[in-house]
């Protein structure tokens, strides 16, 4: 589905991403490791079009997406959260999820004047979905708060509802399950598995918790200094010697 | 007789201020666009209205359209080469854009009769009406004009239009990453902003029957940005109680001139020095302002999903 | 068109610009926001200057020298009392920026009370130019072009050469990592503000000099300041210097081509004379900075 080859970005002199090539399988799992500076959220946003690339092609679902902006990509049906979650902070949860809903037809002026009625009916047919994942989020009883008064966890799982709403079909997760409470982390990798089997959705998955990446990934990239420096399973990877000395010895 | 006279005026520029703010306010509290040059959409609207009633001869009611269409055409044009700019240099330009449309009007006086002023700009409907009654009912125009945009203003930012842009004031890149066009989105709010503030400067045109370069100092952009601060960004009640306070504030001080031992060279900058202070002073102080934003707080019902 | 005579003026106006503009690219590298008030402090300085020269009968020199160190007390007074707060709630650029504006609009017009709209000059006596490579040239003006490379120079000099230069420069790099290494952040941002006001109250008397001055003053020249230091490239000193010369001489050049002979190619065809207004002097560098930001936002020196 993704198709990354010889990817280039460069900073000035630093080189960080330095010709990787990796590939997402459609309806897959796929991990991206390294350590930090490795280039794991630059790979992130030169995919998904915040960073124009210095080199390389990035193909998704047969298309070239290099050099499109981030909407342009995003409408396609790729879709990324952030490291540290964002969220516009004078809406509340609830708008926020709203916001991600696909295919409003109210987004410009002149549907929003003219075409109320049938703006109205899709806002609640979103609003019904958008409260259920919510409570799948355990995320209710923050539905009418601003979501500027969210904690860093809280936002997390708001990113992700929003990546639920929005339905893409390759999903790019930063450290989806930083700074959430274990139980509920659990809960969340159970979504991004059902997700995978019954709505056919593929992710790439940057994670630090190897046992996360080791439950939920059939395939992981090691990056290290803007280089793949290993590809396997999650067992093949935890027993790659130069991935052991690149984390210093940690699992 | 006189002090009704004086209200009436002052309530007509209340009105068209408060059209001017809410059109500041959609760009600056709703959608995070520093706009410095906010009175070219009002050159834009009272010169084109008034041009074209008088030299074309069309119909008053037209030239208010066409007026409020050029703002809008102008916003658009605005929003092109400032469509990737960050904030502050967003403001830059449109400071300088600001200035480039008064100095149009005060160069190309074949156009716009430059530094002389376009003179005896007819009223609407004035034969109908007696001379007595006639403010009264200019005050109904803008008023109706005021509620009118008010609720127009409200419907765009209760929508997914204005959820969009509100979304893209807080957070711009999550909006890109959910497949927003925020340029276009931008584009559009300009063009909405436009055409309000341009409705706005075709009612003072017709007003005031004369105007000139001089009404569009930059100095009028400064008083609008008071208004949204004092009275509260992010919500169109705010934008009409900050023109309000700062056009009673205005109004009120040229006319203090008569009992306060202050000449009309202290009372001018010294107004525009307390409008500074009061900018400052709210930032630091204040920084919602006189009203706040509002929640949007939906209800769930019986397990129907409602808005309250 | 008198190339001589367009590069002298040129090289007047973009002495002049060009220390303004150092001021406002420095505030805005360090303190990351446009200071719109800038231009009003450098205006402030010029009427002290003014006060101390013509009511006091003090010495230029000596005036400017009392009247840049009060505007750099008054700047760093500011600073304490309304940048540094919002500073610590970490208010956003464009907060800061607004405020400056309100800032902007209350010095202007208190600028306004105390010396009342009606321009002054600072009284320098009709001056015979000389004639250098064909170009007439008062000894005011290359007094200014001699004030301004020496102060271009000392600028150099202090960044690199000394510890408050070096401090500046890591601050502006990365604040958080300056206070770890025992950089008073706080200190140096009131020298800098001290810098910026100094460069400009000279840059303000300069202009002052050459033309008239007036409260109004600092709105007019503080789009062409920021044209310099963005198409120089913002938060760059050297940008500023590169920047005002070229902007001076594109007004100059701009004003002084005849658009007529160009499209009539030197005579070919019959075309009249179009040459730019020059009402829309002040224009020329509203379309330059939006040119620049159009299509080099980080300007010709620009990093990042």
């Amino acid at each position: 589905m993704l198709d990354i080859k010889n990817l280039q970005k460069n900073f000035g002199n630093l080189r960080a991403l330095d010709g990787v090539s990796l590939i997402v399988e459609s309806e897959s799992i796929t991990g991206l490791i390294g350590p930090n500076g490795s280039g794991k959220t630059t790979l992130f946003n030169v995919v998904s079009g915040f960073y124009p690339k210095d080199g390389g092609e990035i193909t998704f679902k047969g298309e070239r997406i290099d050099g499109l902006t981030p909407d342009e990509i995003a409408k396609r049906g790729l879709c990324r959260t952030f490291q540290i979650a964002k969220a516009p902070e004078k809406l509340t949860v609830l708008e926020n999820m709203l916001l991600a809903a696909n295919g409003q037809r109210g987004e410009n002026p002149i549907s929003a004047l003219f075409k109320r009625r049938l703006v109205s009916k899709q806002e609640k047919e979103n609003l019904g979905r958008a409260t259920e994942l919510l409570t799948m989020l355990q995320l209710t009883h923050l539905r009418n708060e601003f979501a500027g008064n969210l904690s860093g966890g809280q936002k997390k799982l708001l990113s992700l509802g929003r990546m639920l709403m929005r339905n893409p079909d390759l999903i790019l997760l930063d450290e989806p399950t930083a700074g959430v409470n274990p139980t509920l982390a659990n809960d969340l990798l159970e979504m991004i598995r059902r997700l995978q089997k019954e709505l056919q959705k593929a992710f790439l998955i940057v994670e630090h918790n190897m046992k996360v990446v080791a439950n939920l990934c059939e395939k992981v990239f090691v990056l290290n200094f803007g280089k793949v420096l290993a590809e396997g399973t999650p067992e093949e990877i935890q027993q790659n010697e130069q991935v052991l000395k690149a984390y210093l010895g940690g699992t | 007789m006189p002090v009704v006279n004086f209200l009436i005026y002052l309530l007509i520029m209340i009105g068209i201020y408060a059209l001017l703010a809410l059109s500041l306010n959609f760009q600056v509290g709703f959608t995070g666009l520093i706009n410095f040059g906010q009175v070219a959409f009002f050159a834009v609207g009272a010169y084109t209205s008034c041009l074209l009633v008088c030299k074309a001869g069309i119909p008053i009611v037209l030239g208010f359209l066409c007026g409020m269409i050029l703002s809008g055409l102008f916003g658009y044009l605005i929003s092109i080469p400032t469509r990737s700019l960050k904030a502050d240099y967003w403001a830059i330009v449109t400071l300088a854009g600001g200035e480039i449309v008064r100095l149009i009007a005060v160069n190309e006086g074949w156009l716009t009769e430059g530094s002389f002023g376009v003179m005896r700009i007819p009223q609407p409907l004035k034969h109908l009406l007696s001379k007595g009654t006639y403010p009264l009912f200019y005050l109904v125009l803008v008023a109706a004009c005021v509620v009118f945009m008010y609720f127009v203003l409200r419907l765009l930012i209760n929508s997914p239009f204005g959820r969009n842009l509100k979304a893209i004031r807080d957070a711009e890149e999550l909006c890109l990453s959910l497949g927003k066009n925020t340029r276009k989105l931008k584009m559009e709010a300009m063009i909405v902003a436009g055409a309000v503030a341009g409705l706005a400067g075709a009612l003072f045109a017709h007003y005031i029957t004369y105007i000139s370069p001089e009404n569009f100092q930059p100095i009028e952009t400064f008083l609008m940005w008071a208004m949204i601060i004092v009275g509260g960004r992010g919500n169109h009640a705010g934008a009409i109680l900050g023109a309000v306070v700062i056009q009673v504030f205005n109004v009120s001080t040229r006319f203090i001139v008569r009992y306060v031992p202050l000449g009309p060279d202290v009372v001018a900058p010294l107004r525009m020095v307390i409008i500074g202070l009061l900018i400052v002073a709210f930032l630091l102080f204040k920084p919602e302002g006189l009203v706040k934003e509002k929640k949007k707080i939906y209800e769930l019902k019986d397990n129907q999903a409602g808005e309250l | 068109m008198d190339l001589p005579q367009i590069i002298a003026n040129s090289l007047v106006r973009a002495a002049e610009l060009s220390l303004l503009a150092i001021g406002l690219t420095m505030v805005y590298d360090i303190l990351k926001f446009a200071n719109f008030a800038h231009a009003d402090y450098a205006i402030l300085g010029g009427f002290l200057v003014y006060t101390f020269n013509q009511a006091f009968g003090l010495n230029l020199f000596l005036s400017i020298i009392l009247a840049a160190l009060a505007t750099g007390v008054i700047s760093i007074a500011i600073d304490k009392a309304i940048f540094k707060p919002l500073r610590k709630r970490e208010a956003k650029p464009v907060t800061l920026m607004i405020t400056s504006l309100g800032i902007a609009i209350a010095l202007r017009n208190t600028l306004r009370l105390i010396w009342t709209s009606k321009p002054k000059t600072y009284a320098i006596p009709l001056q015979k130019p000389f004639e250098i490579l064909g170009a007439r040239i008062t000894p005011t003006q290359i007094g200014i072009v001699a004030t301004g490379l020496v102060f271009m120079i000392t600028l150099h000099l202090l960044l690199h050469r000394t510890t408050l230069g070096k401090a500046l420069r890591a601050i502006s790099d990365n604040r958080v990592l300056a206070s770890a290494c025992a950089i008073d952040s706080e200190r140096m941002i009131q020298w800098m503000w001290f810098i910026a006001a100094t460069f400009g109250v000279i840059g303000g008397t300069m202009i002052a000099m050459e033309h008239l001055l007036y409260p109004r003053l600092g709105f007019d020249i503080l789009i062409p300041i920021f044209c310099v230091a963005i198409l120089g490239g913002i938060g760059n000193p050297y940008g500023a210097m590169l920047g005002a010369l070229i902007l001076a001489l594109a007004e100059n050049v701009i004003l002084a081509l005849d658009f007529g002979y160009i499209l009539s190619l030197g005579g070919l065809f019959k075309v009249g004379s179009i040459q730019i207004n020059t009402g829309y002097k002040a224009a020329i560098s509203f379309v330059i900075l939006i040119i620049v930001l159009l299509f080099r936002p980080t300007g010709i020196l620009g990093r990042k």
